[in-house]
């Protein structure tokens, strides 16, 4: 477009330029990010001498709360000497990526694969072969279709969303009004999250009287919260599936003077300065529940199967609700800065 | 009068048919009417469906949600929360300009949030050094958008398509995908004086500018983002308007063959549109994390598209040469607006996808030349036919 | 009258089987009362058109005379018309290019349509591609037929060329090649020859001559009288929209025609000044210019050229397409990148690098290709005038004194006669010639001491044409040095006071007005010099040709 001398249309170089485009972008297809997850320490394991690799395939490191899984899960692997986890593949968010990447564990034969399925459809077939190659599968948070698995090891959305709607109704004794954030609505959590809350909230004397999609995301809510603001519905209370979403919430509230009169409830409860523990402990949120990785019980289980012991096939993750009492403990818990 | 011929052309004119002789080609030099001063001055002011097109948003707007739309806090709410997005459209609108296309100001945004947000963190850096800064760190990547395009002759499209990947990358890779907070809690457990002279950038509720120095606007007063915007619209406008290089970036956009040829760097030019489309995105950066009170390493995924949209909303063509800022500001205005309207109406987020994609392509059909005389001049005609 | 040239160019007989239309069919086509009006203009009213089969009509008049309205009319582009067609005998409606085509009526624009980034058979055959069996494109068939057509046409170019790589004279008989690979009744060439040197006229008359043999009706727009007495057999002159008359060509003098087009007669076509300028300061002085192509820079190369150009002289280079002639301007311009040679400007030495640094040493260039090389045609008259000389209308804070810009704008164009509403009125709504105008005062606003103009009459009609040779001499006469490439012999002719000829990127010739400083230029010697491929000259040119008494 800008340069108006002609250039000379050579076959020849447009191949060679096209094979190598090709080349880089198979190389870097099978490459695999990971922030920072290493390996465990040395092969060098005291006893039995011989080493099991993990292959762990996540379906979006951008998210804060699989960020956080990733980090926990390599320290957790790193406590046996006969585990090695291999650099943590990173979908993006896309099935398809995720699918040749879960291909490429079962090709390099791992002991145990480990998956976070982005959606269920997509990732079942890819599940389905790992267990015909005979490799023993662990599917963490998210479900497949498939029952060929070893172990499912997940939190349960919908009793965190009961919790959530009994602590709004220990939170307004006498009713009140309740605006509603949510995820992006086809996501099972979104679903079950929404279902669990407005169960335990029916009978009580509280009103959803607001509820728009989010999408996940902080400056969404911000930007909601204030459109619902300007509109003279009184708000007494503010869920928001995630913590961020809560917490874009309060800074709108913040900003038009009215977050004292709010109360907001969150999950996810990463121990992160941006997360939902940092805001209960400073008061901003009231409280929130902490969304279990699993990173810890993968390890264990990860550890069993390679021994060849027998695993529970589904795991359910307990959830911990975060209030002002145990925030700060619960924080230095959790908080995977101050471990390696 | 700026040469931003946005879309209606000249018609052969009221001085009758071209080749008579005796007809008075000097063209009139006395001053011309009031009406004449305005039908010239409507291009420079973006074109006139687009205004039409931002009447009928706030004509929906007011006629559904009354006076919950059409208050003070409502409105400015609504264009603060876009200010970094319509920032954005103003530095692509510069490249779309000179026929290019600019796809990684969303990444470069982000980077700009980060790096506010990380200089506030673990510098102290006050606001007056941080958006510059920022600037800067945008505006390097936006340097190097330019010379990939004109000395590497790779295509604007390709090039800061791969910007946008490379630069979301060393935004995750120096943030470890965290995201990193800019509330500070000092040990008194009030906010740090850093902390709070950032929030100033943008937080809901802090304002620059507070309600008792301009009464125009009521209690709330003005915030940063609102300020910044606007001012970034008028001084670029003026530049594109008033300065040779503004005539420079028409050149090259309407025909860089000919531009050359009359004397135009081009090369140059053109690295300019793409420094100066990357400093402001990196300008944005602070704002958007202050909006959000942090840094997310995902910050401004997709808004290259809003940018590019009220761009194109605006009167500016992909094609180049055609085009305004003051046509970009009302283009923001619009899908800003929108977005407000159809959150205020609890509109279900799918629809508004659709609705937002419908306009853009109404918009772009409504500005096509001529179009609006075409839909005209058969009832004009008729009408005088029947006047006889 | 024929003019006092000597004319061996003519070939026997009239153009073409004179038909008259003394039998009782019905005309080839019949155009009654044509009228067309768009927003704001009547661009045409009662035109009428009547070409016979084998018949060859002449379609003249001014530009803004309502030709090409005429003609889009017939080939289908305006849809909405007054008045009546007749095809035959039968009454038709045209509404659509592909109606036209059906009704084999086909026109070739003067602006090309071909598109560049395919080979010159892609274009031949678009929208009539060939298919083999199987269904697939038939290559080797489509091949074949263009090599033919282009045979026809003598060009030889390879039929897989892609159309991008051809030179605007080139791609023109591409153009023709495509319409004679259809169904032909009625062929309509607007200024076809207006990028040809006279080889390939003579070259499109024998195809022309040959089709009305066939039965074809040809339709032929052009400005250059001189063609149209040689190739046409009547002459309709349309002026203002309106239908002005129909004359034989045979029993029409010259100057009537053009009395008729323009409603007045013109006393001569160009300034005649007898006596030939060269005797002023050197203004630029070329030595041993060389010019090889590359990637960056493509073109015709340029051999050793050394030559000179004074003060108040007009310079014209003449030759063949190809020739290298537009190579040595932009070469001087700077827009070829670096070239050999030295050059030195008023004496002092002059190194091209780029058209800015061109346009500070006084340069001025008028490109071969107005739309595409000089204007931003979305753009506003005062817009293009002043892209240039910006300079000049800096205020101290950087910005540009709109008021004085606009003023300069309108009386540069003013002194031009470019007609157009106002300044704002944007370019691409003018006629060719007024386009060229504003690009002329875009070039004089800087202010030019060397004026490098290429085919600077192409596509523009007789009162323009007049008014920008009468321009150049004037602009001469001030003191600026000419230097002018031109494919119409008789303009060169007119207007210069020495004639470089040049054949393939070297000098084959110098020709002067008056007799006493060198070889006399007469078209029969510009044009054999401009043949004499393989000769490599001295400094001193040999006497080529007959000296002209």
């Amino acid at each position: 477009m800008f340069s108006p001398g002609k250039s000379t249309f050579s076959p020849r170089r447009t191949a060679t330029a096209l094979l190598a485009a090709v080349v880089v972008a198979a190389m870097s297809a099978c490459a695999s990010t990971a922030p920072k997850s290493s390996g465990s320490s040395g092969s060098s394991a005291a006893g039995s001498g011989k080493t099991f690799v993990i292959g762990y395939s996540q379906s979006n490191n951008a998210e804060p709360y699989r960020a956080q899984l990733n980090l926990q899960l390599a320290y957790y692997v790193k406590k046996y000497p006969d585990l090695k986890l291999l650099p943590i593949t990173d979908a993006h968010q896309d099935s398809a990526t995720q699918v040749s990447q879960v291909q490429n564990f079962v090709q390099q034969k791992v002991d145990v694969l480990i998956v976070s399925p982005n959606e269920p459809a997509p990732l079942t077939a890819a599940v389905q072969q790992a267990c015909d190659a005979h490799i023993p599968v662990i599917i963490l948070d998210r479900s497949v279709n498939t029952d060929c698995y070893t172990a499912f090891i997940g939190g349960d959305n919908y009793t965190i969303g009961k919790l959530a709607g009994q602590a709004a109704v220990a939170a307004l004794p006498s009713g009140g009004n309740v605006a509603e954030l949510q995820g992006i609505l086809s996501d099972q959590p979104q679903i079950d999250r929404d279902k669990g809350f407005r169960d335990a909230i029916a009978g009580h004397d509280i009103t959803i009287v607001y509820h728009q999609e989010a999408k996940w995301l902080k400056a969404n809510a911000t930007t909601i919260m204030q459109q619902w603001l300007s509109q003279g519905t009184k708000i007494d209370l503010v869920y928001g599936e995630n913590d961020d979403m809560s917490l874009g919430a309060i800074l709108a509230a913040q900003g038009a003077n009215k977050a004292d009169q709010i109360k907001f409830l969150g999950i996810d409860g990463l121990a992160i300065p941006t997360g939902g523990i940092r805001a209960v402990q400073q008061g901003s949120m009231l409280t929130t529940f902490i969304y279990p990785t699993g990173a810890e019980q993968a390890a264990a289980t990860a550890e069993a199967i390679a021994h060849g012991q027998s695993v529970n096939k589904k795991q359910t993750l307990q959830t911990t609700q975060i209030t002002k009492d145990n925030a700060d403990a619960v924080y230095k818990q959790y908080d995977m800065t101050t471990k390696s | 009068m700026t040469d931003t011929v946005s879309g209606s052309a000249g018609p052969a004119g009221p001085a009758g048919p071209a080749g008579s002789p005796d007809m008075q080609d000097v063209p009139v030099p006395e001053r011309p009417g009031a009406v004449e001063r305005l039908r010239r001055a409507l291009p420079a002011l973006g074109s006139l469906q687009s205004y039409i097109g931002l009447v009928l948003v706030i004509a929906v707007g007011v006629g559904t949600k009354g006076a919950v739309f059409w208050n003070q806090t409502n409105l400015t709410n609504a264009i603060t929360a876009f200010a970094s997005r319509g920032i954005l459209a103003v530095g692509v609108t510069l490249v779309i300009l000179t026929a290019g296309i600019d796809l990684s100001v969303g990444s470069i945004m982000g980077i700009g949030s980060m790096t506010a947000a990380m200089l506030l963190v673990h510098h102290g850096l006050s606001p007056i050094l941080i958006v510059p800064a920022c600037a800067a760190v945008g505006a390097g990547f936006g340097l190097l958008n330019g010379i990939g395009t004109t000395w590497l002759r790779i295509q604007s499209f390709v090039m800061t398509l791969a910007m946008l990947s490379v630069v979301r990358g060393i935004d995750r890779q120096v943030s470890d995908n965290v995201a990193v907070g800019v509330q500070l809690i000092g040990p008194d457990g009030h906010p740090t004086r850093q902390a709070a002279a950032f929030a100033k950038l943008g937080t809901p509720g802090h304002q620059l500018v507070s309600g008792s120095w301009l009464p125009l606007f009521g209690r709330a007063g003005v915030g940063y983002p609102l300020i910044a915007f606007f001012a970034v619209c008028v001084v670029f406008q003026l530049i594109l308007s008033r300065t040779r290089f503004g005539r420079h970036i028409y050149a090259v956009g309407g025909n860089p063959v000919a531009a050359r040829l009359s004397g135009v760097n081009v090369t140059l030019v053109v690295i300019a549109v793409f420094t100066l489309s990357g400093m402001l995105a990196g300008f944005a950066g602070p704002i958007d994390a202050a909006y959000s009170a942090s840094a997310d390493p995902l910050a401004g995924t997709g808004y290259e598209l809003d940018a590019i949209a009220a761009a194109v909303i605006g009167g500016t063509s992909l094609a180049g040469g055609k085009g305004s800022i003051t046509g970009t500001a009302v283009g923001a205005l619009i899908l800003t607006l929108l977005d407000n309207v159809l959150g205020l109406n609890a509109v279900s987020d799918n629809l508004q996808l659709i609705i937002k994609g419908l306009i853009v392509v109404v918009a772009v059909v409504l500005q096509r030349p001529g179009f609006l005389k075409d839909a005209v001049e058969p009832l004009t005609r008729r009408i005088r036919a029947r006047r006889g | 009258m024929r003019p006092d040239q000597d004319d061996d160019r003519k070939t026997d007989g009239e153009a073409g089987a004179a038909v008259q239309a003394a039998d009782s069919s019905p005309p080839l086509l019949r155009m009654r009362d044509i009228a067309k009006q768009f927003p704001g203009v009547r661009a045409l009213n009662g035109v009428d058109l009547t070409v016979h089969a084998g018949e060859v009509v002449a379609l003249l008049g001014e530009n803004g005379a309502g030709k090409s309205t005429l003609m889009n009319i017939l080939a289908g582009v305006h849809a909405d018309y007054e008045g009546e067609i007749e095809i035959d005998g039968e009454p038709v409606r045209i509404h659509s290019p592909k109606q036209a085509a059906h009704h084999g009526i086909t026109m070739i624009h003067q602006e090309l349509n071909l598109v560049p980034e395919l080979s010159i058979a892609d274009n031949v055959f678009l929208g009539r591609e060939l298919r083999t069996r199987r269904g697939t494109l038939d290559r080797k068939a489509m091949n074949r037929r263009t090599t033919e057509l282009l045979a026809e046409l003598g060009l030889a170019l390879a039929p897989h060329r892609l159309v991008r790589e051809c030179r605007i004279a080139e791609r023109q008989l591409v153009e023709v090649a495509k319409a004679l690979g259809g169904r032909l009744k009625v062929l309509v060439m607007d200024e076809p020859t207006s990028a040809l040197a006279a080889a390939e006229v003579e070259r499109l008359f024998a195809v022309i001559r040959s089709l009305a043999q066939r039965g074809v009706g040809v339709v032929y727009i052009s400005h250059r009288l001189e063609e149209l007495e040689e190739i046409a057999d009547s002459v309709t002159v349309l002026r203002d929209g309106s239908y002005v008359g129909s004359r034989d060509v045979g029993a029409v003098e010259r100057d009537e025609l053009v009395a008729l087009m323009v409603g007045r007669p013109l006393d001569n076509l160009f300034p005649r000044a007898q006596e030939q300028r060269s005797d002023g300061a050197v203004r630029l002085e070329v030595s041993g210019l060389s010019f090889t192509p590359s990637a960056a820079h493509s073109g015709t190369a340029l051999h050793d050229l050394t030559f000179s150009v004074r003060a108040g002289e007009i310079v014209g280079l003449a030759g063949l397409m190809g020739a290298g002639r537009s190579e040595v301007l932009e070469s001087l311009y700077g827009a070829k990148g670096p070239v050999k040679g030295t050059i030195t400007l008023d004496g002092r030495p002059y190194i091209p690098r780029s058209p800015r640094q061109a346009i500070r040493r006084g340069l001025a260039l008028v490109a071969e290709d107005r739309k595409s090389q000089s204007l931003i045609l979305e753009n506003t008259v005062r817009f293009n005038t002043t892209l240039a000389a910006l300079n000049r209308f800096l205020r101290p804070w950087r910005t540009v004194n709109r008021r004085a810009e606009r003023a300069v704008a309108a009386e540069q164009n003013a002194a031009l006669g470019t007609k157009a509403a106002s300044v704002e009125t944007v370019v691409r709504t003018l006629s060719g010639g007024n386009q060229q105008k504003v690009v002329l005062a875009k070039c004089l606003l800087t202010k030019p001491t060397l004026l490098l103009v290429d085919e600077p009459t192409r596509g523009i009609d007789v009162g323009a044409k007049a008014e920008i040779h009468g321009l150049l001499d004037r602009l001469a006469g001030d003191g600026a040095a000419v230097l002018a490439v031109s494919s119409e012999l008789p303009e060169l002719l007119g207007i210069c006071d020495r004639v470089l000829v040049l054949c393939e990127g070297r000098i084959t010739g110098e020709f002067h007005r008056d007799p006493q400083h060198g070889p006399v230029a007469a078209q029969e010697a510009i044009l054999s010099a401009a043949m004499a491929r393989r000769a490599v000259l001295s400094p001193s040119p040999p006497l080529v040709g007959s000296v002209h008494d």
